[in-house]
């Protein structure tokens, strides 16, 4: 079937307006933060919690440590011992005040800013969805098959799910970062790599790119959303660390905004459980792929053997956060190398290293 | 090592925490340390966390050099290139094995070393895994509102029955019950499959890699390239390449047949895209055994035929030149389509060699370049559409020694003009129909037309469908280590909060990691649910209202309730309804003083 050339002038339109709603978003996160109501909770108070909820786990965990009829049981008095050094209870985000009010709630008592930013990030995720619908109508597949269409998928992907996480954790403070990361990607795809829509070399015409590509999509829009939320962590963790060190004046307007230092890392670490099983299922359908058309299910093609060294770190980064003294900093560092290697891969591999994987078109 | 979801410290596994603390080593004072220690030692050390991290670290990195030179198994043509251009390098390259780095010894050491430590982690944990289903949850803690999730609520039920209802619910629920007869508590937990779906998950890890040992000891890969109208057995001989697992022999290969009758690429013919492949289709007969019946067969690039246990692959094509030569005496001595290969110049521009060893009275050879679209551009010919719309052979034609009698054997694809002399100055253009003829009476070349070939990948993998059926376990127990989440629930029930004015109920919740979050939800709907239980089993008359304000933990999240939750319960007489120790103490000290 001929592409729909009227259907992709359609689509391009609404990527623009996206590009533009989303920018206006971005003003409105930064507005919230210039002008915005301050938060209600101290930071102060959100530490003593902490401690409180460490504290309170130690003698459960000595209790069960030791097997069956605790001998160090109820009623002995809780020694800070070795649970203490994970700092907040492992059972939630349920030290973050507004989860207790319902999300849409929460945002319009966060004000006028925040009502704005929101509101212009989810029409600007409706027109960025409308763009790449009407860009797979346009062209009669899923629209997913070039460099260009992947990115610009992707980021649609970022911005969905970042809106997800931002009313389920109510992390609106995180906006002005991930979605002017959106902008900015958005906007590059658009001016730099912009290829017009078209037919698919035979290769690629097949059932397992919907499912193989779009699998790939939605995992490297989720670890976009967690690189993202990896630099603001370090970022906070290293101010907070200057600040205790006196190199840093303490009460950073932005930092005291933001989410603490253990809830941008569990919120980091949810959307990285959130892609990794994605991508683990993206790399074996492409691997049955693979299979099909090449007549072997993994041949250490570059673009596999980076998907393969990208599994590889985001899987140590979830080993890293269970091991003493790679929490917090370096498992994040492992995070955003693990992101580095996707983007190397999409950027560098599949353009300039020769493979079987060659289907970036760009260039 | 190896829990892939346990980041904070785990109340629930003391293992969890053998990360943190000091162990004896070899340079620990006092005691001793012989070889058994330092084996044991070592062995720690190779199934500790630490080193399983560094263990992955070390395989991403050694996979970086795989992608980046070429490599032997799949573009050997590129290592050749390599070697021209790199001299000096390329051997101590290759003495390193980086152009097979995925075959490299050093690269098998470190996922062997991986593996090791995966089983030294996994393998006691399964056995932790079955001890701990087998014994019961631990007894409830004294003060449940120091738990991170905590309610508390009164029934005018005894405290007896309020625990043997409150078990029901729990029970009801799915949980492992802890529940002595002379005491006023119960606990339970529920999750157990987190723990197992971890375990799944990296056993799977190791089944992926049998999988694929067994596929490179059992299967094999061969090539053959095929000139439409043309057949072959699968067969060593009739195989162009073939490459077998350590313990496949040749009796292995399956007798079937295959004939292309027919190979069609179609391509984009205008706009941006001109050029770009858009359909291929190689209709093929194909016999599951020599004189068995024939069937057809369309083989396209994402359309594989499986046949006696081999599948084949359409992974290329290219045209083939037809030429006719006849000898200085007048004999047809070639007449033959001859595959040339498609170069890097695009739109097919495809090199070839024709040898004619039979010719008089000296052999002939010519190399030759197929032009499918021609087009010439300032003297020289290029291609402009990868289609055949105007196709020419350009030759160069020697005469001499082909040199086949003597030294190794030669590719078809290359000419050794060493013992040859050129006949033709310069490069003869043909088209179809059109013939060369050779000076001093040598005969004539005709360019008769041109077929198209295809190349077909035959291979076999006795590990496909187990690494398959690994893989998918793999996710599988990937996301039940995500989704489930270990926790426990405490209820206790005492007189109170004065004489004679009912029963106390204190419910606590434990989760360990939860990594896709909602056990704040789901406490609080269970809560509910056993504030309702308890409703509906106390005798009506003196059910006690719900006096208390800190009794409504259940609001805590509005907008994720369970509808167990019911409407009466939790009325909203503070803004924010408090469940957090920080907030519950002042009660608890409340009822201590009492």
């Amino acid at each position: 079937m001929p592409v729909n050339v009227a259907l992709g002038h359609v689509s391009n339109a609404f990527l623009i307006a996206a590009l533009v709603i989303y920018s206006l978003s971005v003003v409105a996160f930064a507005g919230d933060f210039a002008f915005g109501r301050p938060r209600r909770a101290a930071e102060a108070a959100r530490g003593q919690q902490a401690q409180d909820h460490a504290a309170a786990l130690a003698p459960v965990g000595a209790a069960s440590a030791a097997g069956g009829p605790a001998p160090a049981g109820p009623g002995v008095p809780a020694t800070p011992g070795p649970a203490t050094t994970g700092g907040e209870p492992a059972d939630g985000a349920g030290s973050m005040p507004e989860l207790e009010v319902p999300a849409l709630r929460a945002i319009r008592e966060a004000g006028r800013w925040v009502v704005a930013a929101v509101a212009l990030a989810a029409v600007g995720a409706a027109a960025h969805t409308t763009a790449v619908i009407t860009r797979g109508l346009a062209v009669h597949r899923a629209p997913w098959g070039n460099m260009y269409e992947f990115v610009t998928a992707l980021t649609c992907v970022a911005a969905i799910f970042f809106l997800f996480a931002l009313i389920r954790y109510r992390a609106w403070t995180l906006g002005v970062f991930v979605m002017g990361a959106v902008v900015v990607t958005l906007g590059l795809a658009e001016t730099l790599i912009y290829t017009a829509p078209g037919d698919l070399v035979p290769a690629l015409q097949s059932y397992w790119l919907d499912i193989h590509v779009t699998a790939m999509t939605l995992a490297t829009g989720i670890f976009f959303v967690s690189a993202v939320l990896g630099f603001v962590y370090l970022w906070v963790d290293r101010y907070t660390r200057r600040v205790a060190a006196g190199r840093a004046a303490p009460g950073n307007g932005i930092v005291r905004r933001l989410p603490g230092i253990e809830q941008l890392d569990r919120l980091t670490y949810r959307t990285i459980v959130f892609g990794f099983p994605v991508w683990t299922f993206g790399v074996i359908a492409g691997a049955i792929w693979a299979d099909q058309a090449w007549g072997r299910y993994w041949g250490w093609d570059p673009v596999e053997t980076w998907a393969f060294i990208t599994w590889v770190l985001y899987a140590a980064f979830l080993h890293a956060r269970a091991t003493a003294g790679w929490r917090g900093r370096r498992a994040h560092y492992v995070q955003l190398l693990g992101f580095v290697s996707l983007i190397f891969n999409i950027l560098v591999v599949q353009v300039f290293i020769a493979g079987m994987h060659s289907y970036a078109g760009v260039g | 090592m190896t829990d892939v979801r346990a980041p904070e410290t785990d109340p629930f596994d003391a293992a969890a925490e053998r990360d943190d603390q000091p162990r004896p080593g070899p340079s620990s004072p006092g005691a001793a340390f012989g070889l058994a220690d330092w084996l044991k030692w070592l062995w720690r050390q190779l199934t500790s966390m630490r080193i399983a991290l560094i263990l992955l670290f070390l395989l991403a990195l050694a996979s970086v050099p795989g992608s980046m030179l070429p490599q032997q198994g799949g573009n050997p043509a590129g290592v050749q290139q390599y070697y021209t251009s790199h001299p000096a390098l390329a051997p101590w390259l290759n003495r390193l094995g980086l152009f097979n780095v995925f075959a490299a010894p050093w690269f098998a050491a470190i996922y062997l070393l991986l593996f090791a430590s995966l089983v030294g982690c996994v393998v006691p944990r399964t056995f932790r895994l079955a001890g701990s289903a087998r014994t019961l949850p631990p007894r409830a803690p004294r003060n449940l509102a120091r738990l991170p999730r905590s309610a508390e609520y009164t029934t005018a039920l005894p405290p007896r029955e309020a625990v043997e209802v409150a078990a029901r619910v729990l029970s009801g629920r799915g949980f492992r019950l802890r529940r002595p007869d002379d005491e006023d508590w119960v606990s339970a937990e529920k999750g157990y499959l987190r723990e197992a779906g971890n375990l799944l998950f990296h056993l799977a890890l190791l089944g992926v890699l049998v999988s694929v040992a067994l596929g490179g000891l059992f299967g094999y890969k061969a090539d053959r390239l095929l000139v439409q109208g043309q057949g072959f057995a699968d067969t060593v001989s009739a195989l162009d390449e073939w490459h077998p697992g350590r313990f496949v022999t040749a009796a292995d290969l399956g007798p079937f047949t295959i004939k292309l009758n027919r190979f069609d690429a179609s391509y984009v013919a205008s706009g941006q895209q001109r050029g770009q492949p858009s359909a291929f289709d190689a209709r093929v007969t194909y016999t599951e055994q020599p004189g068995g019946p024939a069937r057809t067969f369309d083989l396209d690039v994402n359309r594989p035929l499986s046949v006696d246990g081999a599948k084949v692959y359409l992974i290329g094509h290219g045209y083939a030149p037809q030429f006719t030569v006849t000898d200085g005496r007048g004999h047809v001595v070639y007449s033959q389509a001859t595959p040339f290969v498609a170069g890097a110049s695009g739109n097919f521009l495809s090199e070839g060699v024709v040898k004619v060893p039979d010719a008089q009275p000296e052999q002939l050879g010519f190399t030759g370049v197929f032009v499918p679209t021609a087009v010439n551009v300032g003297g020289t010919l290029e291609s402009v559409f990868p289609a055949a719309d105007n196709p020419v052979v350009s030759l160069i034609a020697y005469a001499g020694n082909l040199g086949e009698d003597s030294g190794p054997s030669q590719s078809v694809y290359q000419l050794d003009t060493t013992a040859m002399h050129r006949l033709t100055t310069s490069p003869q253009v043909l088209a179809p129909g059109q013939s060369l003829k050779l000076p001093d009476g040598r005969g004539r070349i005709t360019f008769t037309g041109y077929v198209p070939w295809v190349s077909l990948a035959i291979t076999h993998d006795p590990g496909q469908l187990p690494a398959l059926i690994c893989g998918i376990a793999a996710l599988g127990g990937l996301l039940l280590s995500f989704t489930i989440r270990r926790r426990r629930i405490f209820v206790r029930a005492r007189t109170g909060p004065s004489p004679g004015r009912g029963t106390t109920v204190q419910v606590g919740g434990l989760a360990r990691t939860d990594a896709s979050g909602g056990f704040e939800a789901e406490f609080a709907g269970l809560a509910a649910e056993l504030k309702s239980a308890h409703e509906q089993a106390a005798p009506a008359p003196s059910a006690p209202p719900t006096q208390r304000a800190e009794s409504a933990p259940p609001a805590q999240s509005a907008e994720s309730a369970p509808p167990a939750q019911p409407a009466e319960s939790a009325p909203p007489t503070q803004p924010a309804p408090p469940t957090k120790p920080a907030q519950q103490q002042p009660a608890e000290h409340r009822h201590e003083g009492e």
